[in-house]
């Protein structure tokens, strides 16, 4: 009988005979066993999008139209989810019921611990209203302090910018991985979503980095958007729930800006798909996006709206 | 209950009123001790609403802390200190107010077009003002002011112009316009569409030339016209380096996919983007003039003759001009 291996107890025994540099790009598939190939479906949906106003049905919907939780979340798990606390500004962070909803979810489908991961102050959750819900929903806050010794640092074999990452400890003792972004404008880059959200996992001065481009071209934008793609070579969410309903297409990602209301959820687990759908919402292509375009380029995902299965309700 | 007791209950509601309403203020007074919170209005000073929590400060590259990523543009337009503070009202309702000190009245100037929109409605606050659904953004001296609300219902908006109309007296200086806006032609200008750049993160923003620095923009405007089309005007040291940099964008714009059908022309060049928008790009003096949606070369060159008399106007070298 083969004993299922747990993501955490295989890092630790990669680390311990350090492969975890060479074997990388493997980590990324054994890190969450929760994501286990899916059966083939009576229908494959790759994105699924629900509209309306009630957040928190829409997102059960939308997961529901994948197969339901129970095929990214195992029973007993430890689950990381990272939703966008970054500002309180409308429009500019994922919205609490949406949260919610997939706290709740996890919970039904028997996950042993759910955690809501950050490096913000507790004050970015307050604001926002997502710390009252992580309460009530009996989920857990952790907030990681900006101390390097709090990151693990990964090499990132095929980085093309970004050689190695420095990424929240806390994130590896967990099974599942959530990733919650909101989809808006970034002044940096014009778009951020799924790939870009991963930053926050990863260790402030880097993402310094991310932003400071090399000495030769401060503030080039390619820099930018190679090193978010360089970032999700080692980090692969098991599900990706976006919110789309309200969001600044101006004066991203702290806003004030002008908002749109799509009032979609949106899900899926194709990081460059669902990012190439989001900016849609806002009249551009995913082939318009430096970052989309290198995760294609890379292999992280489809960039043609044409070669995924898309169900809308 | 007889006249005399319902005498004493009024004064004694009204003592209290007094003495709540002074010590709100006090409380408040306490922190404002210099730097920026001096500009922050007192709970007392805006009708109804007060300060909530201690204000954030945020000097330098510290910025990063506060909005993460968004820090960028701007410290491409020269950024010093911020101070952010929320006031909230009896009835719940919120406001966030943030006064931006940049390094110079062009900073100033230039983060406030960033971030205003072209649909807003001008309000007579500071050098120029304008309000948008929930929001509020105005620049005076070398400060940007800008005021978020949580909600579009009309006492938020009157409370943000409200702690705006406030903030604005409180500064002092009045502040200059870059000398660039008076190149851009008159006619058929939008107004509110107008620009102004300092370096390539803010043109990014508005027209994604290339994500690199072709251009080496260090001064910059854009100003959109009915007619459909959009003139970008680049000031240099010189017509020597303006006739360089023209060169190497020429480059860029010649080898680069997402442009097509690349002509040069005697002093200048043309291509077409990936939409099929007619771009003409020329150097005069010490410019670089940029027409992007014009029906043709020869539509383009008669939208710039007004800027090039402009800028063959000019006198000095002076950045800044005075308001009116």
């Amino acid at each position: 009988m083969t004993k299922k291996i747990r993501r955490r107890d295989f890092l630790e025994k990669s680390a311990k005979i350090g492969l975890s540099a060479a074997f990388g790009w493997r980590l990324t598939s054994s890190f969450f066993p929760g994501s286990m190939p899916h059966d083939s479906e009576k229908e494959k949906v790759d994105i699924a999008v629900v509209t309306g106003s009630d957040y928190l049905k829409n997102t059960e919907k939308a997961i529901k139209i994948l197969g339901g939780i129970d095929k990214f979340v195992p029973k007993n798990s430890s689950v990381a989810i990272l939703p966008n606390t970054q500002g309180k500004h409308p429009g500019t962070y994922t919205k609490p019921e949406i949260v919610r909803a997939v706290i709740r979810m996890c919970r039904e489908a028997g996950a042993k611990e759910i955690n809501c991961l950050s490096w913000l102050s507790r004050k970015y959750w307050d604001a926002t209203g997502l710390g009252k819900v992580v309460e009530e929903e009996g989920a857990n806050l952790k907030i990681v302090a900006r101390d390097e010794s709090l990151f693990k640092t990964i090499a990132i074999p095929k980085g093309k910018t970004l050689k190695e990452a420095k990424v929240m400890r806390e994130l590896f003792n967990n099974d599942v991985f959530i990733d919650m972004p909101i989809t808006k404008d970034h002044a940096g880059n014009k778009f951020t979503g799924t790939m870009k959200n991963l930053m926050g996992l990863n260790f402030p001065k880097i993402n310094r980095f991310f932003h400071s481009g090399d000495a030769e071209q401060p503030d080039d934008i390619e820099h930018l958007d190679q090193c978010i793609a360089d970032l999700n070579k080692i980090i692969k969410p098991d599900l990706c729930v976006v919110d789309a309903t309200e969001l600044i297409t101006t004066n991203g990602p702290f806003g004030p800006g002008k908002l749109v209301k799509p009032q979609k959820i949106v899900a899926g687990v194709d990081r460059v798909a669902i990012d190439a759908y989001c900016c849609t919402l806002w009249g551009m292509e995913g082939k318009d996006i430096i970052m989309i375009k290198r995760g294609y380029e890379h292999g992280l995902g489809e960039i043609d709206l044409n070669k995924v299965k898309i169900k809308e309700a | 209950m007889n006249s005399k007791a319902k005498n004493l209950v009024i004064s004694a509601t009204m003592f209290s009123s007094c003495l709540l309403f002074f010590s709100v203020c006090s409380q408040d007074s306490g922190g404002l001790q210099g730097g920026l919170s001096r500009y922050l209005p007192q709970s007392c000073e805006v009708g109804g609403w007060i300060r909530n929590d201690i204000p954030q400060e945020y000097k330098g590259e510290d910025l990063y802390l506060y909005i993460n990523g968004g820090a960028e543009i701007y410290h491409e337009y020269g950024f010093k200190e911020i101070i952010e503070q929320d006031y909230i009202n009896a009835n719940g309702k919120s406001i966030s107010l943030e006064i931006f000190e940049m390094e110079n009245d062009e900073a100033a100037y230039g983060i406030y077009t960033f971030k205003r929109s072209s649909e807003g409605k001008r309000l007579a606050l500071g050098n120029e003002g304008q309000i948008e659904d929930y929001y509020l953004n105005f620049w005076k001296g070398n400060f940007l002011v800008t005021l978020t609300g949580f909600d579009e219902e009309e006492e938020t908006v009157e409370g943000l112009v409200m702690i705006a109309k406030s903030v604005d007296a409180k500064i002092e200086s009045k502040g200059k316009i870059p000398s660039l806006l008076s190149l851009l032609a008159d006619e058929g200008l939008m107004k509110l569409s107008i620009k102004y750049f300092k370096g390539n993160l803010g043109l990014y923003n508005s027209y994604r030339f290339f994500t690199k620095d072709v251009f080496g923009l260090r001064d910059g405007i854009k100003g959109s016209y009915k007619g459909g089309f959009e003139v970008f005007i680049f000031k240099y040291k010189d017509s020597k380096e303006s006739h360089k940099r023209l060169q190497e964008a020429s480059r860029s714009f010649r080898e680069s996919p997402r442009y097509k059908n690349f002509r040069p022309v005697d002093e200048a060049f043309q291509v077409i983007d990936s939409n099929d928008r007619f771009i003409f790009i020329k150097s005069f003096q010490k410019y670089i003039l940029v027409v992007l949606g014009a029906r043709s070369r020869s539509a383009a060159k008669e939208i710039l003759d007004s800027t090039q008399e402009n800028i063959s106007r000019e006198k000095g070298d002076s950045p800044l001009r005075t308001l009116p």
